[in-house]
């Protein structure tokens, strides 16, 4: 009866507005209240063939419009060549502009009628009670955060590249530099004459090429140097005798953040780049990548790499966070971040782990486990050892010997890395602990029980020992047993369901009517970004990736396997990519903050202090966690 | 609409005036100076028991208004007058009201100055508006006593003047609906054939725009001097 009360009491055009929006995503899936009310408070407007419907000069879009006959065209310039693009085309149905709408901002494209076109179009308020009435509607607006994000973080970029003058980023390709034409020579050739063609060309480096032009060997100053100063070969011998074999190569699509991580990591600072033949193309260098940005990633690494004093390394560490600084107003995303802060900090475990070698070696070999956050890749500036120790029991030795002689080791340097800033693990979570610093059998059993056994302190671990890497040393005990976890835990079903139960302990902080939840305990009004904020991603797609099979540990990459996997839509993993990347982006620029007014580093926020677009956006990335936490339930049905 | 007429008759009737005369309803405007990007111009559809105003009376009555280029749909007017005395048998084929959907109408003198009322005064663009200005007129006079004389445009002489060589194949507000490949949702029902005679309406004043023509008056010289130039034609 009340049906059809209503139906009758609907104006005719009202009820036609509405049937022809329940032919159209989202609106299919919502409510007829919810479409009544898109449809008393819409107008209708005409635009004939080649008319502007909505452009940046409009300002803050305030409208949001959907075609009810004709088709729109969205229209960038791109200043390079002069020339309108069609970016996109939008026709029946369809709806525009999400991004601008949602983020209060113009439209960055125009858009134009692309023949005679009628857009249903309602008011920002009649779409935000839509958005926040109907949940449908509003997953379908959220989808579109992605592109928001996107935006976001163009703003960040062209914000920091307008004060550089250049619109290079860490994401432009390779192919995009202007490659140096390199200098290159045979293997045969004498030294002496290699040095002259460099000296002739005014570079620093000469590649040694095949004769199908494929990089060999390169030979820099720095070799030079060394060869003279050490006396280890004499000018006249060919240049392939002391050429630095294997020369780093990076494909031509690669971008400069690839490359950028490749220097850092191997401390090189020049790159040959190649084509899908592997034939070598161009050189890039270290300056060529940084020489806008002043960005020493690379000279920081090798800086830290080669220190000969714990001091040294200590006095590095606030270069790492200056470089941070730099990283993100250069418009470095959260996640390259993030993998700069790990790189470096790999950097420091492992010279910390070398100088301590030269003092003192314990004569055992072994690998360097690390856990959590920093087994993930996933470090900020605030961070905490994790650690652990993988060993093989040598002939002749107990477990407990070679533990004898590997924990006081352990414990210097422990202590070491708490100098140069990595907090002691409260927990004891660390390789000077003896239930730590385990042979590759008894870290086995060690796993067995924990998967077996899964008690809640387990539980609560998984997200420690389950996200496992190795910094120095052997990898491939550590590969052989991660094979095991995985394969024991993909059949132990039970296992799974509680890892899951307990991934949705942490629920995103929104109240039901989509308001912040602030922490009980502690400050008011804040907001714990670490464990409220991002836990909840890591933590169900942890699950999702063990049961799975993804070995990966990175939070990111493991949602980029599940979506090769099939196991995620790749539009969900690309919004809850955004999604944790933007809380990250925000963790991280409130570390930076803290540091500059010398406060201690926490993960509490308060959500009154960020811009209001930045707490729309927060807000929209708590409900995708949300929703990748629903997804989890179902799967395990929970 | 139902609810919304009620609370005004609610309010007309429990309020400060409380006298619901033809006579306080809006003054009817003159084309002039108005902007045709600003003003607001209503569009009018009506149903009758046929075609003769003499005999035939009004069944129902849709409206759309156009305000700043743009039909708003949170205003309009879509309504079934009370007729139950009338045998509609004759017309109940084509606009498909029965009976039952006659009585459940209004009282027609409220509902009639209701319609005064939301109309505003502002001019009133139909298609084949003789047709329906008649009706009206004889309507508001029989049952209102209502004699004030609004502005009325055919819209049926509007397309023409602006699309002079649109082949539609017809004069009809069909031919000209498929000619721009309208939809219309529900033939020969009064809103629903305001509203697409409203978006014909739009098609034009985006013309018109194009043709620099701005006022209200300057609209009115257009139809009047097309009118002519057919009558030259035809004579």
């Amino acid at each position: 009866m009340a049906a059809a009360n209503q139906d009758t009491t609907r104006p005719q055009n009202t009820r036609a507005i509405m049937v022809f929006l329940q032919s159209h995503a989202p609106f299919s899936n919502m409510d007829d209240d919810h479409l009544a009310h898109f449809a008393e408070h819409a107008t209708l407007r005409f635009y004939a063939d080649g008319d502007v419907v909505l452009s940046a000069e409009d300002g803050v879009v305030n409208r949001f419009y959907v075609v009810k006959q004709g088709r729109i065209r969205g229209e960038r310039h791109n200043e390079k060549v002069d020339k309108t693009e069609t970016t996109f085309e939008i026709s029946q149905g369809e709806c525009f502009p999400l991004a601008a709408i949602i983020g209060e901002r113009p439209t960055r494209t125009i858009h134009r009628a692309a023949g005679d076109t009628f857009c249903l179009s309602i008011e920002q308020d009649a779409f935000i009670t839509l958005i926040s009435e109907s949940e449908s509607f509003r997953d379908f607006c959220l989808r579109g955060v992605s592109s928001l994000l996107d935006q976001v973080n163009q703003r960040i970029q062209t914000g920091a590249m307008a004060s550089m003058g250049s619109s290079i980023s860490l994401s432009t390709p390779l192919e995009r530099y202007a490659l140096r034409n390199p200098i290159v020579c045979n293997p045969d050739l004498p030294v002496r004459k290699a040095v002259a063609r460099m000296h002739e060309n005014s570079v620093g480096s000469i590649v040694i090429t095949d004769d199908g032009r494929h990089p060999i060997g390169i030979f820099t100053l720095r070799d030079l140097r060394t060869m003279i100063a050490e006396e280890t070969c004499s000018l006249d011998e060919p240049v392939g005798q002391i050429m630095t074999k294997n020369p780093c190569c990076l494909p031509v699509h690669a971008d400069a953040f690839d490359a950028a991580m490749l220097m850092a990591e191997h401390h090189f600072a020049h790159l040959c780049v190649v084509d899908e033949h592997k034939r070598l193309i161009g050189m890039v260098s270290e300056r060529d990548l940084f020489s806008l940005q002043r960005v020493d990633l690379v000279n920081l690494a090798r800086t830290i790499g080669t220190a000969t004093h714990l001091r040294t390394l200590v006095s590095l560490r606030t270069d790492v966070s200056r470089l941070v600084d730099a990283m993100l107003a250069h418009g470095a995303d959260s996640g390259q971040v993030v993998k700069i802060i790990t790189t470096l900090n790999d950097v420091t475990v492992r010279r910390v782990l070398e100088l301590n070698i030269k003092k003192n070696d314990p004569g055992i070999a072994f690998t360097w486990l690390t856990f959590g956050s920093e087994g993930r890749q996933e470090q900020t500036l605030l961070t905490d050892q994790d650690n652990g120790i993988l060993f093989q029991t040598p002939e002749g030795m107990t477990e407990d010997q070679v533990r004898e002689k590997l924990l006081p080791f352990a414990r210097a340097v422990n202590d070491e890395l708490a100098q140069c800033g990595f907090t002691l693990c409260k927990g004891n979570i660390m390789a000077s602990n003896p239930k730590l610093c385990l042979s590759d059998h008894e870290w086995d059993d060690w796993f067995i029980r924990f998967i077996d056994a899964s008690t809640p302190q387990n539980l609560v671990y998984s997200s420690i020992f389950l996200d496992m890497r190795a910094v120095y040393g052997p990898t491939d005990s550590l590969n052989e047993l991660l094979d095991k976890v995985l394969a024991r835990i993909q059949k132990n079903a039970l296992f799974q369901k509680m890892l899951a139960g307990n991934a949705l302990q942490r629920k995103p902080p929104l109240t039901m009517f989509r308001n912040f939840r602030y922490v009980t305990d502690g400050k008011k009004n804040s907001l714990d970004l670490k464990r409220q904020g991002l836990a909840p991603f890591v933590e169900a797609v942890r699950v999702f990736a063990l049961a799975n099979g993804v070995k990966n540990a990175n939070t990111l990459e493991r949602m980029d396997e599940l979506v090769g996997k099939g196991i995620f839509d790749d539009k969900d993993a690309n919004a809850w990519k955004d999604a944790y990347s933007l809380i990250q982006a925000i963790r991280m620029r409130s570390h930076q903050e803290m540091l500059e007014r010398g406060e201690e580093l926490t993960n509490f926020i308060d959500p009154n202090d960020l811009n209001p677009l930045d707490r729309r956006i927060l807000r929209e990335s708590f409900r995708q966690a949300q929703r990748l936490q629903q997804k989890l339930e179902l799967a395990y049905q929970l | 609409m139902l609810q919304q007429i009620k609370q005004w008759i609610a309010r007309r009737r429990t309020g400060i005036s409380g006298n619901i005369a033809p006579e306080n309803t809006p003054k009817p405007k003159t084309p002039g100076d108005q902007l045709l990007s600003q003003c607001r111009l209503i569009v009018l559809d009506l149903e009758t028991t046929g075609l003769h105003p003499g005999k035939d009376e009004v069944i129902a009555i849709g409206a759309v208004a156009i305000s700043g280029g743009a039909i708003d749909l949170s205003d309009q007017f879509d309504l079934v007058l009370r007729r139950p005395e009338l045998d509609i048998t004759q017309t109940v084929l084509i606009h498909g009201i029965g009976p039952e959907a006659l009585t459940q109408g209004h009282e027609t003198e409220d509902a009639l100055l209701f319609l005064l009322e939301w109309m505003n005064g502002d001019p009133v663009l139909a298609y084949h508006s003789a047709f329906d200005q008649k009706f009206l007129e004889k309507t508001l006079k029989a049952e209102l006593g209502y004699t004030q004389n609004h502005t009325w445009m055919d819209v049926a002489d509007v397309l023409p003047a602006f699309f002079p060589d649109a082949k539609t194949g017809g004069k009809g507000l069909d031919h000209w609906a498929d000619y721009f490949g309208l939809e219309v949702s529900a033939r020969h029902h009064a809103a629903s054939d305001a509203l697409a005679t409203a978006e014909l309406t739009l098609i034009a004043l985006n013309k018109a725009h194009k043709e620099g023509l701005k006022t209200l008056r300057e609209l009115q010289d257009k139809l009047r001097y097309h009118r002519r130039l057919r009558n030259i034609h035809h004579s």
